[in-house]
């Protein structure tokens, strides 16, 4: 019988699956825990504990910079980390600046996220919160606010000036700020960390994509960067840890059977690419 | 000419702020202005340049689109709608919001639905991003795992090596990453996820990650060198 006739046998029917039955693993995958929630424990990384632990030692009524570095693309891996940190900032009655770097949709998603999260602890904007909006050229945004902030942003996002908003007599530049929490889904914490905490001393921590984590981990262990929320977990553990389950830990549990069913699949595809290059008779 | 001023230009901006850099703040220049009022001047120029640079940008896809569309090539339809998104996007954006300096003179004489414009919450570009932009986005990028999971079926193999090695660890942080993962490695020892975190996380991968970021930063501050010096002229383009 010549190779093409050959039946196939089952590790190469599997090695040559189409990829709609692929297509329809996922979707099942990602609706089954949608209907009914699957509840792991959710382990807390020393890397989140860290970043948490810096914001609680904080002292009541300090001043920080949050960042809304990310589109609206990676929302279900960022903006869970951002309510968890407004939570924990806004129950210390911390004073918070918010900015983005991001001009697409950046400042949007600061002023939804914040004002919510404001309402929920009576904050008032311009005294205990500001949204300073987006700035063309992150570089010298950076950089230029080391020096004086109101130079870079004469007005906050919506036009007012800087001077008359209360919270910002305090605040001149970084020297004012206690800590930069950076949520980012892009390469901007590499500018956090090498202009402001190398240049100014300021302790910065980021929670970042899950594809983007592994980069961070040499900074945090150089102590560059006051700890670090990988991805959707990472926001997960931030919320359990301030005490406020929400979105990301709801999202664990489609997160762990889609890993899984990925990790059987790459599985199932080597056995199966093997079994059939075993199959395969020489060339003479 | 049109070389040598952007070059001087170039060499200028990168020289000053490359020696700002190495100056107290407050040491005293020409005429009483002290380094760190040039480093934020400069930086000032840098943020109005970059915001020309995004009129650049809207510009020239204004330009490519509509003269595409005017081609009346077969996708002539998609040019128009990007235009049009790209115009309903923008007026709504650039006009001065209501707590502005102009806005307040300006609103005293339009109707106050016009306060729906500007870049505060609760506006039309508010409504846009939330109700298209990130719907859409979202699609896109949910969209990626299904083509992540066919594409780790299909390329994923141990064929060296080099991949069997990558394909271990990626399968090993992925099953570590998640709950459920991490619930089986506690059954089977409770050290088990924070040994894959010291060693693997915070040990091979930070290590190499260091020589990457190493590696790249000094590729970066050659290449800065080049362009104060003048060497570098690529990103002048075809002049």
């Amino acid at each position: 019988m010549s190779e093409n006739l050959r039946p196939m046998g089952f590790w190469e029917k599997v090695s040559k699956l189409d990829r709609r039955w692929i297509y329809s693993a996922v979707a099942i995958t990602v609706i089954i825990p949608l209907i009914w929630r699957i509840d792991f424990p959710v382990g807390i990384t020393p890397e989140a504990k860290q970043l948490f632990d810096a914001v609680e030692a904080l002292p009541d009524g300090s001043t920080v910079m949050l960042t809304f570095d990310y589109y609206a693309s990676a929302l279900p891996e960022t903006e869970p980390a951002s309510r968890a940190a407004l939570h924990h900032l806004f129950r210390k009655n911390c004073k918070v600046v918010t900015m983005t770097t991001i001009p697409l949709g950046g400042p949007t998603i600061s002023e939804r996220v914040t004002r919510d999260m404001a309402k929920l602890y009576d904050k008032v904007y311009g005294i205990d919160y500001v949204n300073l909006g987006y700035k063309a050229n992150y570089v010298a945004v950076l950089s230029g606010m080391g020096s004086s902030i109101e130079d870079i942003y004469p007005a906050d996002n919506s036009g007012t000036k800087l001077a008359d908003l209360p919270i910002i007599q305090n605040i001149k530049n970084y020297d004012d700020i206690d800590f930069i929490f950076v949520v980012a889904d892009n390469a901007i914490v590499d500018y956090w960390i090498s202009i402001v905490n190398a240049q100014y001393n300021t302790p910065v921590g980021a929670s970042v994509t899950a594809v983007s984590a592994p980069k961070y981990y040499p900074l945090v262990t150089s102590g560059q960067m006051t700890g670090l929320l990988g991805g959707m977990k990472g926001a997960a553990e931030y919320e359990i840890m301030v005490g406020k389950e929400a979105a990301a830990v709801k999202g664990m549990s489609v997160q762990s059977l889609v890993h899984f069913l990925i990790i059987l699949m790459v599985i199932m595809g080597n056995v199966g690419y093997f079994v059939s290059r075993k199959k395969k008779p020489q060339a003479a | 000419m049109k070389r040598t001023v952007p070059i001087i230009l170039a060499i200028g901006s990168g020289a000053i702020l490359a020696i700002v850099f190495f100056l107290n703040p407050d040491f005293k220049l020409l005429f009483g202005v002290t380094s760190d009022n040039i480093k934020q001047e400069v930086l000032k120029w840098v943020t109005i340049v970059s915001g020309f640079t995004l009129i650049l940008g809207v510009v020239s896809i204004f330009r490519v689109n509509m003269k595409a569309f005017q081609q009346k090539k077969t996708d002539r339809w998609y040019k128009m709608v990007t235009i049009v998104s790209l115009l309903a996007m923008a007026i709504p954006g650039v006009f001065p919001g209501p707590a502005t300096e102009i806005g307040k003179t300006l609103y005293t004489y339009l109707p106050d639905w016009i306060g729906v414009y500007g870049s505060q919450n609760g506006i039309i570009v508010s409504w846009l991003f939330d109700h298209l932009d990130a719907p859409m986005m979202a699609t896109m990028f949910a969209t990626l795992a299904f083509y992540i999971a066919s594409a780790a079926y299909r390329a994923f193999r141990a064929r060296t090596l080099e991949a069997t090695l990558l394909l271990a660890a990626a399968l090993i942080v992925m099953f570590w990453r998640v709950p459920m993962g991490e619930a089986v490695l506690n059954a089977m020892s409770p050290d088990l996820p924070e040994w894959i975190n010291t060693i693997l996380m915070r040990g091979v991968n930070a290590s190499v990650q260091r020589g990457i970021i190493i590696g790249a930063a000094l590729g970066a501050a050659s290449m800065s060198l080049r362009i104060i010096l003048g060497i570098e002229r690529i990103y002048l383009g075809k002049t």
